[in-house]
């Protein structure tokens, strides 16, 4: 399991990038997060939608009400400011995983 | 299936956002814990399972109310900082001083604590106001109000409360003292009873008439809390 700081790091970068594979709800946002993580990135209702809206305001995603299967849902998608944010966060992201695989010890655990 | 809807409303109570804004989110949150209920089902979960599940979704409602309050608003963390501590902690000061004020000029005579020495008192004399101190359990309940209405944390709440008799602590801990190092004609040898005298009349009773104005609030609610939590539950 990932501990709870790289976690919140992260967590920005796994709704970005799952976003740039096409809009989504919070609830199958979260599904699919944990899905192609492995269980290794869930979030909780707490935990997402207080960060889906903070990104909301930062303008890097946009939330709409759609209607399907006679459910209404908020959808998000990525704006144009969100997928310039992605690219040089996802830069920064494997910078630092590089960096720990050099770690003599890292790379062995 | 439980009324999420209901329970997302119940615990978002106080959310400070526009009513259409405040509607989006609860039926957003409330969507989200049916999906995830319905999931679970699927998933082979008991009804009971997965709903004791789905309400684990958010343990702490009282923080999600304050992160989403922060994350919804426009406003920085600096102007939520103003509503959840400067705003409620201003207006207690300033309603208490007033009311000091009012009573000093129009009120009964404040009572007299001291040693008596014949006719005369005996220094250190405590001033006390006593319709002065019966008003601050309300200023105390309206600062805790204000400050849990706009998302304040426990430590936002409970500073916005006893913010009033902030002036007069540093007044008998920090100014009292270097005047009395400063000003040689002052009676050294009454100074520390002065101090406990005026720390008890104008901080200790004054800071626990405002806390207990503010306890009291805060256990409002909690009960308030609680007995919906039943009725959700």
């Amino acid at each position: 399991m990932i501990g709870a700081g790289i976690k919140r790091g992260t967590a920005e970068l796994a709704v970005l990038s799952i976003l740039e594979e096409g809009p989504l709800h919070g609830y199958e946002m979260a599904r699919r997060i944990e899905e192609q993580t492995k269980g290794a990135l869930r979030f909780t209702l707490a935990a997402l939608y207080p960060m889906l809206y903070r990104m909301e305001q930062r303008r890097w995603i946009r939330g709409s009400w759609e209607t399907s299967d006679n459910r209404r849902r908020r959808c998000y998608r990525l704006t144009p400011a969100g997928k310039k944010r992605l690219s040089p966060l996802r830069q920064e992201w494997s910078e630092l995983f590089q960096a720990l695989r050099r770690l003599k010890k890292v790379a062995l655990a | 299936m439980p009324d999420w809807q209901a329970l997302v409303r119940s615990q978002l109570d106080g959310l400070a956002l526009e009513p259409h804004e405040r509607a989006e989110v609860i039926e957003e949150l409330a969507a989200h814990l049916d999906e995830t209920f319905e999931g679970l089902r699927r998933r082979g979960f008991a009804e009971e399972d997965a709903a004791e599940r789905c309400r684990n979704e958010a343990k702490d409602w009282r923080d999600l109310r304050r992160r989403i309050q922060t994350a919804r608003t426009k406003e920085n963390i600096m102007t939520s900082r103003v509503k959840q501590f400067w705003l409620p902690a201003l207006l207690t000061l300033l309603l208490s001083m007033s009311f000091l004020m009012l009573i000093q000029v129009f009120g009964p005579n404040p009572w007299l604590l001291a040693r008596k020495s014949g006719w005369s008192l005996v220094a250190p004399v405590a001033v006390v106001y006593i319709p002065w101190l019966m008003s601050l359990p309300l200023i105390g309940a309206m600062g805790a109000y204000l400050s849990n209405r706009a998302g304040g944390s426990q430590l936002a709440v409970f500073s916005s409360t006893v913010f009033p008799v902030l002036p007069y602590l540093v007044f008998f801990l920090v100014a009292l003292p270097v005047i009395a190092i400063l000003n040689d004609r002052l009676a050294h040898n009454i100074m520390f009873a002065a101090l406990f005298v005026g720390l008890l009349a104008w901080v200790l009773a004054p800071g626990g008439a405002l806390l207990a104005g503010g306890l009291l609030l805060q256990l409002f609610y909690a009960r308030r809390l609680t007995s919906r939590r039943v009725v959700s539950n």
